[in-house]
């Protein structure tokens, strides 16, 4: 009997190492600041929001869609996302970017768009 | 009004059905009937709520908050089921859903319990406490649907095209009028003050706000309306396992419950499949990205509950049949905690999902609840995973008891266990690669993906060998010669696939081989059972159901191929041996939608699909839906990207054609040419997304014999046509003519006014009308729906049969 518990046990170590392994190596950092995420080597997911100004770009040719992103303390950087443009894009407010930065821009594999809340009621300036 | 009073009164009814079933089974006599009567009653006024929330949804009462945030007159133009939908558009009606679903559980599980001895009591006392935390999370003080739009004394903004316009000559309305400056948009502000004002005047709110906000275009079709029912019907289910667990604790008593709570487990994890399934459908079929799964957190935490309840199923098999040789069976305490855990991972999903930790992680959290709600939760999953733990580690002596351990190495006993373990493996990977972002941190998809394969290997090994393996013990030599067809079976069916469908992956090699292997035994027995007794067939029509699955997963996750194809109108395009042809667009569904219709020819089948393209109000974006072309062997997968509708344009084509980066000059003919920067107007953005007319500027600096000038170029679009201007100057003997604005970048034309520098020529550009698609094709993708319906399938066939074995022999 108690061989299996010996057994059991070696299995369970094995396992929970290599799971603590492969969550290291698939770890991606969420990064709100854009001076850190051109800093860094590593993938990241950089939070912030697109700059509406900018306009963004479809290229059919690379079929790569890129635009602006920026930070809260306002650093911009260009991101180059491989794929189309998501399908609320447009609309969304915040934007969480997968990837890293290189020879000056952020190059992007997963994007994700986030719409701003329903109860995001403006609170207007009176005029009448 | 009238729906927080009769969810309170709910409230109240739940609190004292369970006091009275806790005090039946303390031994009181006659409050049995109470705790009954107040289940009942309890159980009434939640479907009474729901239908007034219905009823309210269709009759458009728009002075309920939820109401008017989630659904507005349109929905009505698609039907009344989508109207209907709206009810769980968001968090509160989404809680009364759970909440109605558990109620209409409960009664079912009260009559079934009253059959079966003393179980009554207990299991509705714990019951009614799951009940009783719902309806505070639906009452008055926290996600009530019932909330009126100006509970808020802050007030709220509602638009002018929401309201009734004849009502605006009223006196005092405009002091409640606002207009947000930089879109002017005009509100109204909706507050206690205001109501007071409008009733003085004769009229109820309902008659000033006469529509709403609707739901995401992205809900709005048919899953929206069946994939959330189900799936919180397979959530209110995993209470009835859990409330089994603890009145076995109760009682100290855990021969009966095996059998008791068997069949609820197979319900509740069959029908929560089934909705996890339909999700993934959901995703596949409307959203355009052309997977099913996105190892989201939200659609995660939906899975580990499953994994876990699939789990224990394996595990009560053994303490079922272990009780043969007296006692309660191996594996008790095991049982007892999934059956707790069940339970505890759907409040678990429900907090990761409402709770708004998860942030940035997952396209589905929402908006931050608030401090109350949030310690809510907390306390919600908090009490029941203390209750349940509590009560096995109170009990932990009794549970102890000694088992005879006499198993061989090769027994199904073993076999199961071993299954048990690799499901709780899989939860595990799930729960850790959901939870990461509660710390800051994320996983990459590749380390569910990563995990998983390994895992899926050995399950799909297990399985088929613990189906040849006995109970107790069994030769080895046997065992080899009972696997000898499904071991060759599987065998050739490899070579094939490695052959013909071109796998060469090592690890994909050896899960197809085990995949295989399982499907094999399995059929093989259910035909040997369809001979006989059909019911016994429940667990290996189940298997082969996840086999053809993980087969489906294989060919259509592993296997896929996309390009993009640019088709234009009328000529045929040839993509993965298909010829492809864009043939037609014109608008559909009342003109709200552009169709685009492409027909796919293949020798002497041809196929036409129609992907389709809008612009939706809802949040100012263009909505892109595909269209899949379900074929025998795989799906065509059509993701609409762009489309261009041609035309003529006459150009002036100079060879001096520049591109300037912002910050950057050109030179040309002695003059230095700098494009400074943007030049934008605020509201530029929200005209650009309302689709009204807007500029965009370009400010150049030009520098020639000492004479410095600024210029701007402009980027016209009204009424949907573009329009560029050019700058003159006879001074400097330039025309600068801007021809492309975009992203940081400008294209511009130079020429001399004098016709010395220019090399033009006068082009007529014809472009066709183009639609461009990404094209995938998706290998027996259509197994993993199918697999998961005969999946589905087998559960409820086990779950019959052992409905008829949980009948106490009394």
């Amino acid at each position: 009997m108690k061989n299996k518990y010996i057994f059991g046990g070696v299995i369970i170590v094995v396992f929970l190492g290599l799971m603590m392994y492969l969550f290291t190596q698939s770890n991606i950092e969420y990064v709100d600041d854009f001076n850190k995420v051109m800093s860094t080597e590593k993938t990241v997911k950089a939070t912030g929001s697109w700059v509406k100004e900018k306009n963004y770009n479809l290229d059919n040719q690379n079929k790569t869609f890129s635009f602006f992103m920026t930070d809260e303390q306002g650093n911009q950087m260009k991101v180059i996302y491989e794929g189309s443009i998501p399908n609320n894009f447009e609309s969304a407010t915040s934007v969480v970017v997968t990837g890293k930065y290189q020879n000056g821009y952020f190059h992007a594999k997963d994007i994700l768009t986030k719409c701003p809340s329903k109860y995001e009621e403006k609170t207007a300036n009176s005029s009448l | 009004m009238v729906g927080s009073i009769i969810l309170t009164l709910a409230l109240a009814f739940s609190i004292i059905s369970m006091v009275m079933y806790f005090l039946n089974y303390r031994g009181y006599k006659n409050t049995l009937n109470y705790g009954r009567i107040a289940y009942h009653g309890m159980a009434v006024l939640v479907i009474a709520a729901s239908v007034y929330l219905w009823y309210a949804i269709l009759t458009h009462q728009y002075q309920y908050q939820y109401i008017y945030s989630y659904s507005n007159n349109s929905l009505r133009n698609l039907g009344v089921f989508h109207l209907a939908s709206s009810f769980w558009g968001g968090q509160e009606g989404s809680f009364m859903l759970w909440l109605l679903m558990t109620a209409v559980v409960g009664i079912i599980l009260q009559s079934y319990a009253s059959k079966r001895g003393d179980l009554e009591p207990r299991v509705m006392a714990v019951f009614t406490l799951a009940t009783s935390f719902l309806l505070v999370m639906v009452s008055p003080w926290f996600k009530n649907p019932f909330e009126y739009i100006w509970t808020d004394p802050h007030g709220v903004f509602v638009k002018i095209e929401h309201l009734n316009s004849q009502l605006f000559n009223l006196p005092f309305i405009q002091q409640f009028f606002f207009t947000d400056q930089s879109s002017n948009q005009g509100f109204i502000k909706i507050d206690p003050d205001f109501v007071s004002h409008l009733r003085q005047a004769g009229y109820s709110l309902n008659q000033f706000i006469i529509d709403g906000k609707g739901l995401n275009p992205q809900l709005l079709n048919f899953w929206m309306q069946i994939h959330p029912p189900i799936l919180f019907a397979g959530f209110s289910m995993a209470t009835v396992p859990f409330a089994f667990a603890i009145a076995a604790l109760m009682k100290n008593d855990y021969r009966d419950w095996v059998k008791q709570a068997f069949p609820w487990m197979l319900a509740g994890m069959g029908v929560l499949g089934l909705g996890i399934m339909l999700g993934g459908y959901w995703a596949y079929e409307m959203l355009g990205w052309g997977g099913y799964w996105a190892w989201d957190p939200v659609e995660n935490s939906s899975l580990i509950p499953w994994l876990v309840g699939v789990a224990s199923i394996h595990t009560l098999l053994v303490q079922k049949k272990t009780q043969a040789k007296g006692g309660i069976g191996k594996y008790a305490k095991t049982n007892l905690m999934l059956g707790v855990l069940t339970y505890v991972f759907v409040l678990y999903s429900t907090f990761l999902t409402r709770s708004g930790v998860l942030g940035d992680a997952s396209v589905h959290s929402f908006v931050d609840p608030g401090m109350f709600v949030y310690l809510f939760l907390v306390l919600f999953i908090g009490t029941f995973t203390l209750l349940g733990l509590g009560m096995i580690a109170y009990r932990w002596k009794t549970l102890s008891e000694n088992i005879k351990d006499d198993e061989g190495l090769l027994s199904r006993e073993l076999a199961l266990f071993t299954a048990m373990i690799v499901l709780i493996a899989s939860a595990t990977i799930v729960l850790v690669g959901t939870s990461a972002p509660i710390f800051g941190k994320s996983v990459d998809t590749f380390f569910y993906n990563e995990m998983h394969l390994p895992l899926a290997i050995i399950i799909m090994f297990l399985n088929g060998i613990s189906l040849l393996i006995k109970w107790q013990k069994s030769d080895l030599n046997e065992l080899i010669r009972k696997s000898t067809y499904a071991g060759i079976g599987a065998i050739l069916f490899t070579v094939l696939l490695v052959i013909f469908g071109g796998v060469s992956e090592i690890m994909m090699i050896i899960l197809s081989l085990t995949t295989a292997f399982s499907l094999f035994v399995n059929i093989d027995i259910a035909i040997k059972i369809v001979r006989g007794n059909f019911k016994m067939l429940g667990a290996y029509v189940a298997h082969i159901g996840i086999a053809l699955f993980i087969l489906g997963v294989i060919g259509s996750a592993v296997y896929s191929e996309e390009m993009t194809v640019d088709l234009e109108k009328g000529k045929s395009v040839s993509a993965f041996g298909y010829d492809m042809t864009f043939t037609d667009s014109y608008p559909v569904e009342n003109n709200t939608k552009f169709a685009f219709e492409v027909d796919v020819k293949k020798g002497s089948s041809q196929y036409n699909v129609t992907p389709k393209m809008y612009r939706s109000d809802f949040n100012n974006s263009i909505v892109r839906e595909p269209a899949i072309l379900t074929l025998l062997t795989k799906d065509i997968y059509f993701s609409p990207l762009g489309y261009d509708p041609g035309g003529e344009t006459q150009n002036q084509h100079s060879h001096n054609h520049i591109k300037l980066e912002k910050g950057t000059s050109t030179e040309f003919d002695g003059a230095q040419i700098s494009f400074i920067r943007f030049n934008m107007a605020p509201e530029t953005m929200q005209l650009m997304s309302e689709g009204k007319d807007f500029q965009m500027g370009a400010v150049l600096e030009i520098e020639k014999d000492g004479n410095k000038t600024e210029i701007e170029l402009l980027r016209k679009q009204t009424d949907g046509k573009v329009e560029f201007t050019s700058h003159e100057s006879e001074d400097m003997n330039l025309k600068i003519d801007l021809e492309n604005l975009s992203a940081g970048v400008i294209e511009i034309a130079l020429s001399t006014l004098d016709g010395s520098e220019n090399n033009t020529e006068n082009t007529t550009t014809i472009s066709n009308e183009t639609l461009s698609v990404t094209a995938s094709i998706k290998p027996f993708v259509s197994l993993v729906w199918v697999g998961v319906l005969i999946m589905v399938f087998g559960f409820f066939i086990s779950m019959t049969r052992r409905l008829k074995d949980s009948k106490i022999v009394s």
